[in-house]
C-alpha cells in the first residue's frame, strides 16, 4: 500500500501532458458543429472498425490514458451503438464489415454523428480500389465529421472533439 | 541433432520415391516432391525425433501467365538448430487438388483453407473444408490470388451462411462476440458454446477485415511496396516493414550498410517496448486494475510521444526503405533515448514490484488460459505466446537479421503457458529490449544509411525474409515479377498461427477470464485477416 502511494505521489499528474495539436486540416464543419448541439457537454462514442490496420484504434484508445483523459471533456466510449451519440469509424470498409457497419448505423439512435477517422475512412488510403474494399465509408452511410492522418495523432482527435464541444459552450452564452 | 543437410538426407533415404530434385533457395535446402508424397513426408519430417520439423509457412504460387502451373511450398522449422527445410510441390496445367498434411501436421489447417479460399486449389482429405477468408456471401469460383481474376473487379453479393460448430446438450448455450466489440477493437467474431461458466468450445471466426494486402502488393513495385508493409498491421509498422524489405533487398542483391542494420533494430527494440508496456497494463486492466494500467498507459504515451520526436511518427513508420533506412539519429537523440529508457526501467520495476505483492491480482493471472507446451508445438506457436509455453524460439538469435549478430537477445523461456507466463515474457522482454536499446547505441557505427541495388531479379526469382516482431516471426516471401513488379508477396504475421491455438487455451476457463486470455496473447485481426 505504501509503495502505491509513493509511486502516485512520485509520478504527479501527467495529464495534459502532450506537444500541441497541429491546425486541423479540415475545419469541423458549421453544420457538424450544430448537429452536435444537443449532446450538450458531453459526447458518447462507439467506436467501429470496418479494416484498419489498428494504428487508428491504437490512438483512440490512447486519449484514454492519464495522459489525454479524455472523460475530462465529457467523452466517454459507449459499449453499445444504442447509447452513443456519435460513431467513429475507422478503415477503408472491406466487403466482409459493410453489412455490419450498416448495420450498427440503424442501430445508433437518432440524432447521430459520424466521425471518418484516418485516411482510409475518408479515402480508403493504401487499400484503395482493391476487390475487397467497398468504402470509403461516406458510400455507405452519411459522414459529419472527417479527421485526415495515418493516422491521426491523439492531440488531432481531441482538437477536433473540443470543436464539436464548443457548440454547447456557445449556446449556453 | 541435424541441420537442414542432413535432414534432407535423411528425407532422401526414408522416402527414396518421393523426392524428384533438390536444390536450394539463399542456402535452404529444398527437395521438389511428387504430389502424393507429401503428407508422408511432412509427417515424418514433424514427428520423427532425430529431425522434428516445425510448419512455419505455407503458401502457393500461380506462375501463370509465365508458365502455366501452380506451386505449394511448404517450410520447415527444425527443433534443435533452427535450420530451415523447404518442401514444394507443383500442379501442372489443369490440376486443382493437393493432398492435403492438416490430418498429420495440426499446424497446417488455416494455410490449406487459406489457399483453398484465395486459389481455387483444394485439399483433399482436409478434415474442415469450410470457408476461411472469404465469407459466405462472396460468389461462388471468386478466388483473389489467382492470375486472372482482375485485382479492382467489384464482387456481387450472394446467399451463404456459415456453418459454425455446435455443441448439443442440456443447458449448452451460445455467446456470440463480435465483429463489433464493446470496446475499442478491432473487428472479429468469436463464439463461445458454455455451460454455465466453463468454456466448452471457442471457435474464432475471423477475416472480417481482410483488405486484399496480398493482390495489392502484386500491383507494386518492390522498391515501392513499404507503405503498404507497414498498414498489414499497423501496431508492427516496423516489424513487417523491416521483414518486407529485406526480402526485396536478397532480390536486388543489396547489401545493407552497418549504421541501417542497427538503426533497424533499434526501431525494432523501440515498437517492441512500447507493445509490450501497454500489453501489461491492459492484461492488467482485464483485471480490474486500473492502477497498473494507468501506469503503463501512462509510459507507453511516453514512448510514443519519444518515438514521435524521433522520426515524425508515433508509430515509426516511413524510417525503413528498400536498401536501408530513410531517417538517421543524431547523437543528442541517441542520449535522449538513453535518458529517457533509464528513468522508464526503474519506474517499471518500480510497477512490477507492485504487480506481484498484490495477489488478487497474481491470483487471477495464475493457471488462466493455458496453452500447454504440445498443443503449442503442434500448431507451430512461436514468439511471446510460445515462450510462455516452453517452446524456445526467437529469430534474433536462432536466424540473426539487423544488428542481432552483435547485440544478442537475452530469451526469456516459461512453461507454464498461463496468462501469468505470457505477461513474464513481456516484462522480462522490456527490460532485455532497453539493454539492447542501450548496447546498440553503445556500438552504433559511422556510416551510409542506404545503398543501392546491384542487380535487377530475373522474373520468378523469389526470397523468404523472417522477422522476431514483438509479438512473434513474421515471414515474408516476395517473388519478383518483369520489370521490378511484384508477381507474389505471401505475408504472415504471428497472430495467423496463435489465433487457432487461443481456441484451444480458452477452453475450461470461465467467460469473464476470456477476455483477460485474449489480452494475453494480443493477437493482430489486421494482420491475420490481410
Ligand atoms: S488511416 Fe492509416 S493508420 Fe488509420 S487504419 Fe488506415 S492505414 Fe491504418
Amino acid at each position: 500500500m505504501f509503495r502505491i502511494i509513493k509511486k502516485s505521489l512520485a509520478t504527479g499528474v501527467v495529464t495534459g501532458q502532450f506537444p500541441a495539436a497541429k491546425a486541423l486540416s479540415e475545419p469541423v464543419s458549421r453544420e457538424a458543429i450544430d448537429k452536435a448541439k444537443p449532446f450538450r457537454r458531453s459526447l458518447t462514442i462507439r467506436e467501429v472498425d470496418t479494416g484498419s490496420c489498428n494504428a487508428c484504434e491504437m490512438e483512440m484508445n490512447a486519449l484514454a490514458n492519464p495522459v489525454y483523459d479524455v472523460e475530462r471533456f465529457g467523452v466517454e466510449i459507449a459499449a453499445s451503438p444504442r447509447h452513443t451519440d456519435a460513431l467513429v469509424v475507422t478503415g477503408p470498409v472491406t466487403v466482409n464489415m459493410e453489412r455490419p457497419l450498416k448495420d450498427v448505423y440503424k442501430q445508433t439512435a437518432d440524432p447521430k454523428l459520424v466521425i471518418a477517422l484516418g485516411d482510409c475512412a475518408i479515402h480508403c488510403g493504401v487499400f484503395k480500389g482493391s476487390y475487397a474494399v467497398t468504402g470509403p465509408v461516406e458510400r455507405h452511410i452519411p459522414v459529419d465529421v472527417r479527421i485526415a492522418g495515418c493516422p491521426p495523432r491523439p492531440t488531432e482527435i481531441l482538437a477536433v472533439l473540443e470543436a464539436l464541444r464548443s457548440a454547447a459552450t456557445e449556446s449556453e452564452k | 541433432m541435424p541441420d537442414g543437410q542432413t535432414a534432407v538426407a535423411r528425407v532422401q533415404e526414408a522416402f527414396p520415391q518421393a523426392v524428384m530434385q533438390v536444390g536450394s533457395v539463399q542456402g535452404v535446402p529444398m527437395l521438389r516432391l511428387h504430389k502424393q508424397d507429401v503428407p508422408a513426408v511432412a509427417r515424418y519430417i514433424h514427428t520423427d525425433p532425430q529431425v522434428l520439423g516445425s510448419l512455419s509457412l505455407l503458401w502457393a504460387v500461380d506462375h501463370r501467365p509465365r508458365e502455366a502451373r501452380y506451386e505449394i511450398c511448404y517450410l520447415f522449422t527444425l527443433a534443435e538448430r533452427k535450420d530451415w527445410l523447404l518442401l514444394s510441390v507443383d500442379l501442372a496445367g489443369d490440376e486443382r487438388e493437393f493432398a492435403s498434411i492438416t490430418p498429420v501436421v495440426h499446424a497446417a489447417k488455416w494455410y490449406e483453407r487459406e489457399i483453398r479460399d484465395l486459389f481455387g486449389l483444394i485439399p483433399v482429405g482436409h478434415p474442415d473444408m469450410r470457408r476461411l477468408v472469404r465469407h459466405e456471401h462472396w460468389p461462388k469460383g471468386s478466388h483473389p490470388l489467382k492470375k486472372d481474376f482482375v485485382w479492382d473487379q467489384l464482387l456481387e453479393r450472394v446467399q451463404g451462411e456459415y456453418a459454425y460448430r455446435k455443441m448439443h446438450g442440456e443447458g449448452v448455450f451460445e455467446i456470440p462476440v463480435g465483429p463489433i466489440h464493446a470496446g475499442i477493437i478491432e473487428a472479429g467474431h468469436f463464439r463461445l458454446s458454455v455451460a454455465g461458466e466453463p468454456i466448452l468450445q471457442l471457435e474464432v471466426r475471423h477475416f472480417w477485415k481482410h483488405r486484399g494486402v496480398e493482390k495489392l502488393f502484386e500491383q507494386q513495385r518492390l522498391t515501392e511496396a513499404v507503405p503498404l508493409a507497414e498498414r498489414v498491421s499497423g501496431d508492427t509498422s516496423v516489424g513487417h516493414s523491416v521483414a518486407y524489405c529485406q526480402a526485396v533487398e536478397t532480390l536486388l542483391g543489396m547489401t545493407v550498410p552497418p549504421r541501417a542494420r542497427y538503426l533497424r533494430s533499434l526501431f525494432l527494440e523501440l515498437e517492441r517496448l512500447h507493445n509490450h508496456i501497454g500489453d501489461v497494463g491492459a492484461i492488467c486492466n482485464d483485471t480490474a486494475y486500473a492502477l497498473a494500467h494507468a501506469h503503463c498507459g501512462r509510459m507507453k504515451e511516453q514512448l510514443m510521444q519519444l518515438n514521435d520526436r524521433l522520426t515524425g511518427s508515433r508509430f515509426l513508420r516511413g524510417v525503413n526503405m528498400v536498401g536501408g533506412v530513410s531517417r538517421d539519429l543524431s547523437g543528442v537523440q541517441l542520449s535522449q533515448i538513453d535518458a529517457e529508457l533509464h528513468a522508464i526501467e526503474q519506474e517499471f520495476a518500480g510497477i512490477e514490484k507492485i504487480l506481484f505483492a498484490n495477489a488478487s491480482l497474481t491470483e487471477r493471472l495464475e493457471s488462466t488460459g493455458v496453452l500447454s507446451e504440445g498443443i503449442a508445438w503442434d500448431h507451430a506457436v512461436m514468439g511471446v505466446v510460445g515462450r510462455a509455453s516452453g517452446i524456445d524460439r526467437d529469430l534474433r538469435r536462432d536466424r540473426p537479421f539487423a544488428a542481432y549478430h552483435e547485440c544478442q537477445p537475452t530469451v526469456a523461456v516459461y512453461r507454464y503457458g498461463d496468462v501469468r507466463a505470457r505477461m513474464r515474457v513481456r516484462l522480462d522482454e522490456v527490460h532485455d529490449s532497453i539493454r539492447l536499446i542501450h548496447a546498440l547505441h553503445r556500438q552504433l557505427p559511422m556510416g551510409p544509411l542506404t545503398t543501392q541495388s546491384v542487380e535487377a531479379p530475373t522474373p520468378g526469382q523469389w526470397a523468404i525474409s523472417a522477422v522476431e516482431g514483438w509479438r512473434g516471426e513474421i515471414l515474408y516471401v516476395v517473388m519478383a515479377a518483369e520489370e521490378g513488379r511484384i508477381h507474389r508477396c505471401k505475408v504472415r504475421d504471428p497472430s495467423f498461427v496463435h489465433w487457432p491455438a487461443i481456441q484451444w487455451a480458452a477452453l475450461g476457463n470461465i467467460v469473464p477470464d476470456f477476455p483477460l486470455i485474449n489480452k494475453s496473447f494480443n493477437l493482430s485481426y489486421a494482420g491475420n485477416d490481410l
